[in-house]
């Protein structure tokens, strides 16, 4: 444990840069606090209850790209014709994807135990066999620095479900505000090697003070299909933002695309894709799964939580309060979904 | 770099070895595939790529005994498949899998098979056929009971008459012209025409619709629930559980955990309409 100054505590990101990480972390930008990568103007920030965006912004970056690929496609003055490349002979044409896997290690410095529990989540889905490539390469080697935090708004309600420390195995230091300076505490060897320290700490978390307490009673998928969400829904226009902000949603489409400047290099990506937009289930001919916006709305929260706790045994929702902060409508499942108990 | 890991999202090359015109809306393709073989069970599937069109699933309607070649059987919908459709001998194609749960083969050995296929259902089944009149010993009575609208809709017309001398094969058209002699009507008319014991089983493939009532009749009928199988269809684009666009009530994910599922895992309600 080091009692460390402001001064210190950069002296850490800056030590960690210098290690090859990535660091990113909390920042201010526009009136919002933001995870960003922290560079020389980017300043880091403390005084924060929530983010925009969220770690899965950078373990499963909107738009990624898988591989690239070569085709015939040419453009003709009549519009876009594609040959399909052929294979002759005994030496055949075939495609050839170009992978290049992601590099560089990421290190988040100064997030909420809410935020450590969605990368835990994400590794759930993401790390289950078979493993995503993508995301593993990413993932290796991650750093992760806690913030611990005192008090929540009044959208936060991690305690609700579970969410209010850091799993096991998943920090690698420990910062606690305190006065002027901040108590780090390594958790992980290469916590302490930062610290330039020996061993591992076990710490008493704090356990942030919250506005309201809920009680959910989801498991249960019938329990959700019960309820009528048409008044609680009146004033969403399907914005999607909620998915958006949301630090577990990982619900992804997968695209060829190329530039008709060139439309030979196709690049074979990856982006987000939210289950409250009707395309999320159309299937060709026609039939949409998911029909309107009260259908959507329980999908998320059925995902959230009977699927992820039937899939991967736990929550998927870590009580961020995100999904309504930034809700143009603030739009609040809480109630829909369990009783308010404090 | 130089050990790469398996990575399930990369296509393996593979060329278009032949095109059969099947019905009006449907063709196949016959794959080679390019220094790989395929391994996998009736009731799989793959992510078929074309080059600057894109990817889309579908079931291998060919026979496991071949791990060489894979046999897709196309039906005209969007992009993707129209694509499929002008692709010819020669073409280079790419091909991610196969993934998916297959139907249970070692269990269905010994016991009765109630096939029940409508329209381009009948492509996620053919596999499963063809495995059974290969290993014929292997299984009790097969009946094939397959419905489409009209003659111009049978896929695979040639083909069902070789099946017949295997296979006892049931034609029905729900809206036959004058010429058709066989029968007339849906494949819900004529289910009482299949005898089914102890020892049956059943596996359908169509429109949610049918499927549903389908297998409602067959376990009023008597088969238990986890006795009646279906393919089911969702929007896909990973194929391996990472996307979530294939999940279905209950929390499970069509490509990982089905295509194959038994009447007794999910909720019929929830199969679509
Ligand atoms: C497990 C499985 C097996 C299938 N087997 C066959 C088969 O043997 N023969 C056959 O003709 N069809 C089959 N289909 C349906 C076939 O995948 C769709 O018709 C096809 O995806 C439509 O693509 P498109 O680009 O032509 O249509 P568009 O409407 O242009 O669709 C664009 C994209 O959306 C996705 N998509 C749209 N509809 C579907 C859908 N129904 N299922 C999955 N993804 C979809 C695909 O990624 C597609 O490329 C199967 C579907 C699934 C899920
Ligand atoms: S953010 Fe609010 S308004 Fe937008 S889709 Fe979600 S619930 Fe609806
Ligand atoms: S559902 Fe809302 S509260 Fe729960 S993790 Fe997502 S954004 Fe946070
Ligand atoms: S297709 Fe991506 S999860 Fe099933």
């Amino acid at each position: 444990m080091a009692k460390l100054s402001w001064h210190e505590i950069l002296g850490l990101i800056t030590e960690l840069q210098k290690r090859g990480f990535d660091v990113v972390g909390p920042s201010s930008e526009g009136g919002v606090v933001k995870l960003l990568p922290l560079e020389e103007n980017t300043k880091l920030e403390t005084n924060y209850v929530r983010t925009l965006n969220s770690p899965k912004d950078f373990l499963l970056p909107n738009k990624e790209r898988l591989f690239r690929y070569k085709s015939t496609a040419t453009v003709t003055s009549y519009g876009l014709k594609i040959r399909f490349p052929t294979v002759e002979g005994p030496c055949p044409i075939t495609i050839v994807p170009e992978y290049s896997p992601p590099r560089g290690r990421i290190a988040f410095f100064g997030i909420h135990p809410c935020m450590v529990n969605s990368i835990r989540y994400l590794d759930k889905v993401m790390l289950s066999d078979p493993a995503d490539p993508y995301y593993k390469a990413r993932r290796e080697g991650l750093f992760i620095a806690v913030l611990e935090c005192d008090e929540g708004d009044e959208y936060c309600f991690c305690k609700s479900v579970g969410c209010e420390k850091v799993p096991n195995g998943y920090a690698d230091l420990s910062i606690k505000k305190e006065g002027d300076g901040f108590v780090v505490t390594p958790r992980s060897p290469t916590g302490s090697s930062l610290l330039m320290e020996e061993g591992v700490e076990q710490i008493e978390e704090t356990i942030p003070k919250m506005k309201e307490e809920y009680l959910f009673d989801a498991k249960d998928e019938k329990s959700i299909d019960l309820k009528d969400p048409a008044n609680l829904l009146e004033d969403c226009t399907i914005c999607s933002s909620c998915t958006v902000v949301c630090p577990t949603c990982y619900c992804s489409d997968i695209q060829d695309r190329f530039s008709l400047m060139d439309p030979s290099n196709v690049e074979r990506i990856r982006t987000r894709m939210s289950c409250q937009r009707k395309s999320y289930s159309s299937i060709a001919g026609g039939v949409t799964f998911l029909r309107t916006k009260n259908e959507r709305f329980k999908w998320r929260m059925k995902h959230k939580f009977p699927f992820s706790e039937r899939m991967y045994g736990i929550s998927g929702c870590v009580g961020c309060g995100n999904c309504i902060a930034f809700c143009p409508s603030r739009i609040d499942f809480r109630t829909f979904l369990g009783r308010r108990v404090a | 770099m130089m050990t790469m890991e398996y990575n399930p999202y990369l296509p393996r090359p593979a060329s278009v070895n032949a095109v059969r015109e099947e019905s009006l809306e449907t063709k196949t393709l016959r794959l080679s595939l390019i220094n790989w073989r395929a391994t996998f069970l009736p009731g799989q599937f793959v992510q078929l790529l074309l080059p600057g069109v894109g990817e889309a699933p579908f079931c291998i309607t060919s026979s496991p005994s071949d791990p060489k070649h894979l046999e897709l059987t196309i039906m005209r919908r969007g992009l993707v498949t129209t694509a499929a459709h002008y692709m010819r001998p020669g073409d280079a194609v790419g091909i991610r899998g196969p993934f998916g749960r297959p139907f249970p083969v070692e269990s269905f050995k010994g016991k009765d098979l109630v096939i029940v296929a409508t329209g381009i259902g009948i492509a996620a089944l053919r596999s499963l056929i063809l495995y059974t009149i290969e290993n014929r010993n292997d299984f009790g009575d097969v009946t094939l009971l397959y419905g489409a609208r009209f003659v111009e809709d049978l896929v695979y017309r040639e083909e069902l008459k070789s099946w017949a001398e295997k296979i006892k094969v049931i034609v029905t058209l729900s809206k036959p012209s004058e010429k058709w002699k066989g029968l007339k009507g849906r494949v819900t008319d004529h289910l009482d025409t299949i005898k089914l014991g102890e020892n049956s089983l059943a596996v359908i493939c169509g429109s949610p619709a049918v499927m549903v009532s389908v297998a409602k009749t067959l376990i009023e009928k008597g088969l238990e629930q986890k006795d009646v199988y279906l393919s089911m269809e969702r929007h896909m684009k990973c194929g391996i559980g990472k996307c979530a666009r294939c999940m279905i009530p209950g929390g499970f994910m069509v490509c990982k955990d089905g295509p194959v599922f038994s009447a007794g895992e999910i909720n019929l309600e929830d199969v679509g309409e």
